[in-house]
């Protein structure tokens, strides 16, 4: 946010802690959280906050705090009644009348509602008058109470509630709420400064039902019963300075479970579920063990707390000393595939618990390095746990999706510095989103951006070595400890928070090495590089000249200067060369060690040292080259497409022991269908020492080499013999051995291996009759009875490998599917896909995983034609209180029937279940699957692309998703994936007096900006003596709920509202302000005894919309209060009352302007003397804002 | 003269009784004994000082000390019977004795009387033969520790067994394939069974009965069902548990590449007792205790041991459906 004049968060950077300027003139440092009700049926809450602050500057006279979605009652600082301002912008984005429907026009108006409130810069939706008592206090910088009374009605964002529909009490119903949402949302659950820089002492009470538990951050210091009894009360404390936006709670009925390693630690879950639990964590300590050894550091919180609950936002969430899980990632001895994935789920939140809660960030900019190190971290303790095979093909998965992201969808930037000009060297990569602020990112980019992250800290890394980096955290911890336990006085709190340019300079006093080129390129940088190379050997030479080109035109590339490394194995042994890329320099000449030769029965050593035979008669006579690797430690975050002939692939693939070469072999073999090839991926699949992933990827592209090859394809179909080899019986080969999956490596071969097989086609193109009989009689063969672990995961694929088995339906003139005119073989399939589901429904598996799978199928079924396509069945599975996974495989398919049948009443059908879900994370998929597999595109013409349409999404992310940033963004995605930046093309054209209008503003305004809206409004701010032209065409006001609302027509309106705010933030208070704090003014005449009732008006939320009418009855106190106030203003104890009658005329003014709005319902009006309140109001008066007066309840004054 | 009136009747009887011209051997003891008692009337008359008696009185007394010693003889069966004998010992008789309201203590000095008169026993009737039943092999002699007054075994063709012997399916091929088809079997039953008295969804709008589809139900608590083991794997995992990995385990223990310690932290999660109820807020009345079974091998002439309790969970999940819907109309 640029706001214009004066901004007192600038003028006090100077006194802010060293090292740190915090953007607000006074500093948190302790806050009280006190719920005292919470009521599951209504699904509500009451409690207060108590914020203690200290003023840093002397002029101190407004408090801007984060709130949202709260009803405040009252507040009160030392005691005093406080006016105080309610307005959050990005409650509507643009308002609704606008016709513009431009995805450009929305994304800088929402960036900039975003930054209006964004605490990062000092602002906030909560405006706080402090009492003109108190000045004098504040001047002397003197502690303030802020005490804060406020309720959530039904949230539909922050706090969770989870309510099961059945009979009994709600602990028995296993009813439960806690707090969730994305990066910094705490402000939805109770006022606070809801910035991770911004740290303070806590004090947590929660009151609770007897038979539930509140689980909240830092110790539990007591438990209070209540007089009746009936209730209980969790006193928590937080003694280290932690961020609101690390504070975290979960309430429910849950059994309770004190790990039995560490006694500091403690697990939660739902009822019922306790043996899970105590599965699932029996392993949460060798993480502890292991984070603490290598960073050297105790973990900072005296407890730990995980809780695990349903209906989760995201499956981990790490918050101060506590992390919430979804409960779906429990799971019982039995089940393999889950384990591992829980294990990391818990290691990636135990990290997240140092580097992201105990240390947070000063800013948005630095958010990098905390999601850089927590995955870092993350990634030793993979490579410690599952060996560095599972690490290193991690790595390159990671690589592979960022690079993959990158060039589809622009660059990732990591280190966003927001200042004049700089813009426009980098620009953004991402038109339709603003990476400014983490409230306005994708979701995808999001994730993206951390993935990232630890790949550029995995990169430092190798520049240093991990000794220094290990050293830099633990210094950042110990500095960090050191800090939190010292005194808010001392002002050491801030190095707790971290800091790009912290960390860079810690890692160069550590190391002594310079890493700026290496943060310059990828963390200051977006944009990964893309390498092509190719090689020719010069025999006479004996050199291979090697050809490293670039690609840093596209989109999401950049140009890489600086060393490269290249392994090339020879047949004396394996060379690293580093090569310097360099800008011009394309061929570079690397020596062979080894003259070509013949075999002369001498072993070959390898990288690793290890010396092998290999038969050398496949290669090149005249060449003693092997294969060649560009950057095999992945020191760049790049793609790499390397020539080689095939057999070097072959080589590399059977005799590099790097499982990423191997990998990297396996995908270009794809490109070489021969025998030799088929040979190698064969030999590799048997050779029970290569791992396992590696085995898996060569399964399914030895399915497509031999559809590739299958004219000259001989013997059985790929992979059959080596299946029967390895799992069938010896005697009778056509069954299965009972299950057995003790080896996880095989059990996950023989899960993978029919899946691929599965995809063989023959040379009509069809599933080989042979391969479907063989997994027909897998299934039907399969034997669970004395198998130590569940066998759900591996039917689940044979079900898959069933879909997969599946082709296009020969379809005769177009005839409709029945059952007589099925296909055979489909209705084998058929019949198993039935039984398994109805099984399913018998006995249920291990995350429906069957059902899951069973769903995929029948759509499968569908999209060839052999099935009726029909959307019913899925959309019943897809019902709120089916299992979380198969409603959102069954979403998919209702997405891609959608799709396929371009179905307007199942997109309708979508669009509410994402307004309507009570699951935040299905609404969220929902959009996030029509994103991925779009009814249409911008590109694309479509019946389903209309008008209504256009204006149901404009609204569902203009103002219909306020409550969920995850979701606005997803929103604002689909849009983008379905009209692009500009206007969608399915609206009608603009009409023609509009369009000369528009021309002639191009030049004055934002050429980004084309609105029809916008023009008259930045007419009207030009040239403000025009305005009464242009009303004739301004959108009128239609709904009621609009008077509710704030003046946000524009960006620049949201602008100069915020500048607008600032100004009338400034002392003196002018009488015209005074009217605008009914309350204030009041509690000075009237002391005590209306304070109970004046609660309400000021209360009475103005910004909340969907706030339960209370009726107008209620409505009629707060007008005559206020009117009451405004006339007992001059009357007041305000000693600096300028001049009165300057007042009363502004009074005047006011009147006459509320009753013009109210006649014309024209917004124009207060647009315009807002400017003339900005152009006049400069001096000691400032001018009161239409807008400002209005959301603090001026449209009473008109009465 | 009674001894003459008493012979008299005794021969009158017996004219009688010959004069029946009965030649059954029953019948002759009967008049034998008949006459004997008459014998023993009519010297206990004597001895009463009675010097004549009218033949109706001495029948009269003769019947009735019959039917006095007969009730002796029975109430002694009885008593020994009761004490699971056959033969009555003497204990037996003095029982019934008292019990009779005789007074057992008199006895020895009656029968030391010195005026008594001692009659001759009566002729030794030959008793009837009982022909032998007929007998194979030889009876097992009893045992040390069973007294030899204990009856005889009975004999060994009443307790030896022959077994007889068909021969036993072992070839794997037709184990797999016979389970496999039973469990299909078994599994395509039942949920045709559901499908058919639920409500249910079809893939084709034109034929809803091939291919049913079990409505899909939405629950009140979704993770429960999908997370917790059900009762069938939690029962495999006891036996699997118990038994040593089979014939066809690879010994070669392969470096893990998933954590080598899922292995270890195995365990055994007892669900509480209370899962089957709390998920439908009305109990189960049908929740059966599954009986673990230690069936090791698949065998062609026992249904796989797992159905059952498939079969089990089925009725039970069944009886806690119908619970619902009464319960539903009821509330």
């Amino acid at each position: 946010m640029p706001p214009t004049g004066s901004d007192p968060a600038r003028m006090n950077r100077k006194k802010g802690d060293k090292g740190f300027e915090s953007p607000r003139p006074y500093k948190l440092t302790h806050q009280v959280v006190c719920i005292n009700n919470i009521n599951f049926q209504r699904k509500s809450v009451v409690g207060f906050v108590e914020l203690t602050i200290f003023p840093t500057v002397a002029n101190l006279n407004r408090i801007k705090l984060n709130s949202k979605q709260c009803r405040i009652y009252r507040v009160r600082i030392n005691d005093l009644e406080a006016a105080f301002i309610y307005n959050d912008p990005t409650l509507e984005v643009c308002h609704s009348e606008s016709k513009q429907r431009n995805l450009n026009y929305f994304s800088n108006a929402y960036a900039a509602a975003v930054s209006a409130v964004d605490p990062d810069a000092g602002n906030g939706e909560l405006c706080i008058k402090v009492p003109s008592e108190l000045w004098k206090h504040v001047d002397e910088l003197k502690v303030l109470k802020i005490h804060i009374n406020f309720s959530l009605d039904q949230p539909k964002g922050g706090l969770h509630f989870v309510v099961p529909s059945v009979e009994g009490s709600m602990a028995e119903r296993g009813a439960h709420v806690f707090s969730c949402g994305y990066q910094n949302s705490t402000r939805f659950w109770f006022p606070c400064v809801d910035s991770y820089s911004e740290l303070c002492t806590w004090k947590l009470e929660f009151t609770v039902d007897a038979a539930m538990v509140a689980v909240s951050n830092g110790d539990l210091v007591e438990t209070v019963y209540t007089h009746d009894m009936r209730k209980k009360t969790f006193h928590y404390m937080l003694t280290i300075p932690t961020s609101a936006s690390n504070i975290s709670l979960a309430i429910g009925p849950f059994e309770i479970l004190v790990d039995p390693y560490m006694h500091e630690v403690t697990h939660f879950c739902l009822p019922q579920l306790l043996p899970l639990l105590k599965h699932t964590t029996s392993y949460l300590h060798e993480v502890f063990e292991f984070y603490e050894e290598i960073l050297t550091c105790r973990y900072p919180y005296s407890c730990f707390k995980t809780v695990f609950i349903d209906e989760a936002y995201v499956e981990v969430a790490a918050y101060a000393s506590m992390s919430i899980f979804s409960t779906n990632l429990l799971h019982s001895a039995m089940i393999i595939d889950e384990t591992p994935l829980t294990r990391r789920c818990l290691a990636q939140s135990l990290a997240q618990q140092f580097f992201g809660c105990f240390i947070s960030r000063m800013s948005w900019s630095d958010e990098w390095v905390l999601k850089g190190i927590s995955g870092y971290i993350y990634g030793l303790w993979m490579k410690k746990t599952f060996g560095v095979n599972e690490y290193r093909h991690w790595i390159k998965e990671e690589l592979d999706k960022i690079v993959a992201y990158e060039l589809k969808t622009g660059g990732v930037l990591l280190h966003p510095i927001f200042g004049g000009g700089k813009e426009k060297d980098n620009p953004a990569p991402h038109p339709h989103f603003s990476i400014k602020h983490p409230h306005t990112l994708s979701w995808e980019y999001y994730t993206m951006f951390q993935c990232k992250a630890h790949l550029v800290m995995r990169l430092i890394e190798n520049r240093i070595s991990m000794e220094f980096m290990l050293q830099v955290f633990n210094k950042l911890l110990s500095l960090a400890s050191t800090a939190s336990s010292q005194k808010f006085q001392s002002h050491m709190w801030s190095q707790m928070l971290v800091s790009t340019s912290g960390f860079l300079k810690s890692i160069s006093n550590v190391s002594g090495k310079d890493i700026q080129p290496l943060i310059k390129q990828w963390v200051d940088q977006s944009g990964v590089v893309k390498f092509y190379g190719s090689f020719a050997f010069n025999r006479k030479r004996n050199v291979l000249e090697l050809e490293i080109k670039q690609d840093y035109t596209s989109p999401g590339t950049q140009k890489y200067v600086g060393p490269l490394k290249v392994t090339v194995q020879e047949l004396d042994g394996s060379f690293n060369h580093t090569l310097q890329i360099e800008e011009n320099s394309l061929k570079h000449d690397i020596p062979c060690h080894s003259k070509s030769r013949r075999n002369k029965k001498k072993k070959i050593p390898l990288m690793n040292g290890e010396e092998v035979d290999m038969d050398l008669s496949a290669m090149d006579a005249d060449s003693p080259l092997l294969w060649i690797r560009i950057d095999p430690d992945m020191a760049v975050l790049r793609k790499v497409d390397s020539e080689q002939a095939d057999f070097m692939w072959q080589y590399q693939l059977r005799y590099e022991r790097d499982v990423v070469a191997q990998q990297e072999a396996i995908s270009a073999l794809e490109r070489f269908p021969t025998p030799a090839s088929r040979l190698a991926l064969t030999d590799v699949l048997e050779q029970e020492q290569c791992f396992y992933r590696v085995r898996m990827a060569a399964c399914f592209c030895l399915a497509k080499i031999a559809n590739s090859m299958v004219s000259t394809w001989t013997g059985p179909p790929a992979m059959k013999s080596l299946f029967t080899r390895m799992f069938c019986c010896k005697t009778c080969p056509n069954i299965v051995k009972t299950n057995n999956f003790m080896s996880f490596q095989s059990y996950f071969l023989q899960k993978t291996m029919p899946v691929a097989m599965a995809l063989l086609r023959d040379v009509h193109n069809l599933c080989p009759k042979e391969v479907l009989t063989f997994i027909l009689d897998l299934i039907k063969y399969n034997d669970n009875r004395k198998n130590k672990f569940s066998d759900n995961y591996y039917r689940a694929e044979m079900i898959d490998a069933l879909a997969n088995s599946v082709t296009p339906a020969v379809s005769v003139n177009n005839e409709v599917r029945t059952l007589d005119n099925l296909n055979p073989d489909v209705r084998l399939i058929l019949e198993e896909i039935t039984r398994f589901l109805n099984m399913e429904k018998l006995l249920p598996s291990y995350r429906h995983t069957i059902t899951v799978s069973c769903l995929r199928a029948i759509r499968v079924l569908q999209k060839n034609g052999h099935v009726p396509s029909d959307p019913s069945l899925f959309k019943s599975y897809a019902e709120y209180g089916h299992f979380v996974d198969i409603r959102i495989a069954a979403l998919e398919a209702v997405v891609d029937y959608t799709k396929v049948d371009r179905s307007y009443e199942e997109l309708q059908w979508l669009l509410t279940m994402v307004q309507n879900d009570p699951v935040p994370y299905v609404r969220h998929k929902i959009l996030n699957m029509l994103t991925k597999n779009p009814p249409f595109t911008k590109s694309m013409e479509s019946p389903l692309c209309n008008e209504a349409l256009v204006d149901q999404l404009w609204k569902l992310m203009n103002s219909g998703t306020s409550h969920d940033w995850r979701l606005r963004c997803g929103a604002v995605d689909l849009y983008f994936t379905l009209f692009g930046l500009s206007r969608p093309s399915c609206l009608p054209l603009p009409e023609l007096g509009l369009v000369l209008n528009l021309k002639e503003k191009k030049a004055v305004l934002n050429p980004t900006i084309i609105p029809e809206a916008i023009a008259g409004n930045q007419e009207a701010a030009v040239n403000p003596s025009s305005h009464t032209q242009l009303v004739g065409f301004q959108n009128p006001f239609s709904s009621s709920q609009d008077e509710e609302e704030i003046d946000m027509d524009t960006v620049h309106d949201s602008q100069a509202f915020i500048s607008h705010h600032l100004n009338m933030l400034e002392r003196p208070s002018t009488p015209g302000l005074s009217k605008y704090r009914p309350a204030n003014s009041r509690s000075a005449l009237i002391p005590q005894h209306s304070a109970g009732c004046d609660g309400t008006p000021t209360t009475k939320p103005q910004w909340n919309m969907e706030l339960p009418r209370k009726g107008t009855g209620k409505e009629q106190p707060p007008l005559e209060m206020s009117v009451h106030a405004a006339a007992a203003a001059p009357l007041s104890v305000f000693g600096k009352e300028p001049a009165s009658s300057k007042h009363s005329e502004h009074h005047h003014h006011h009147h006459h302007e509320h009753k013009k709005k109210k006649k014309k319902h024209k917004h124009k009006h207060k647009h315009k003397h807002r400017r003339d309140g900005r152009e006049r109001g400069r001096g000691p008066l400032a001018f009161p804002s239409p807008a400002g007066g209005r959301s603090a309840r001026s449209p009473s004054l008109s009465d | 003269m009674a001894d003459a009136a008493a012979t008299a009747g005794a021969a009158g009887s017996g004219t009688r009784s010959g004069s029946k011209q009965s030649t059954n051997p029953a019948d002759n003891y009967h008049l034998a004994r008949r006459r004997t008692l008459q014998v023993v009337v009519s010297s206990l008359l004597t001895e009463a000082g009675f010097e004549s008696a009218e033949k109706a009185s001495v029948e009269t007394l003769t019947e009735m000390l019959q039917s006095y010693i007969s009730e002796i003889g029975r109430s002694a069966k009885s008593y020994c019977e009761h004490t699971a004998r056959t033969q009555p010992t003497l204990s037996d008789i003095v029982v019934t004795l008292v019990e009779m309201g005789f007074n057992v203590d008199t006895l020895p000095a009656y029968a030391k009387r010195s005026q008594r008169m001692v009659i001759t026993a009566p002729p030794v009737t030959n008793q009837p033969v009982t022909p032998k039943a007929l007998t194979a092999g030889q009876n097992r002699p009893h045992p040390p520790h069973i007294p030899s007054h204990f009856p005889e075994f009975p004999d060994p063709h009443t307790y030896i067994k022959t077994p007889t012997y068909r021969e036993p399916v072992s070839d794997y091929q037709v184990l797999r394939e016979k389970a496999a088809s039973q469990r299909r079997d078994v599994e395509r039953a039942l949920t045709r069974f559901m499908a058919k008295t639920g409500e249910t969804q079809s893939l084709f709008k034109d034929d809803v009965s091939t291919f049913p589809l079990i409505a899909a139900r939405p629950f009140t608590i979704p993770y429960l069902t999908a997370l917790l083991p059900s009762e069938l794997e939690m029962q495999q995992m006891e036996e699997t548990d118990s038994s040593e990995q089979d014939e066809q385990t690879d010994t070669e223990n392969l470096p893990l590449h998933i954590s080598p310690n899922v292995a270890h932290l195995l365990f055994h999660p007892r669900l509480s007792p209370r899962r089957k109820s709390s998920t439908s807020a009305c109990g189960s009345p049908l929740s059966y205790p599954v009986i673990p079974s230690k069936q090791q091998s698949p065998s062609p002439d026992d249904t796989d041991p797992s159905l059952h309790s498939l079969i089990r969970q089925i009725l039970s999940y069944y009886a806690q459906a119908l619970n619902q819907t009464l319960g539903c109309s009821r509330g």
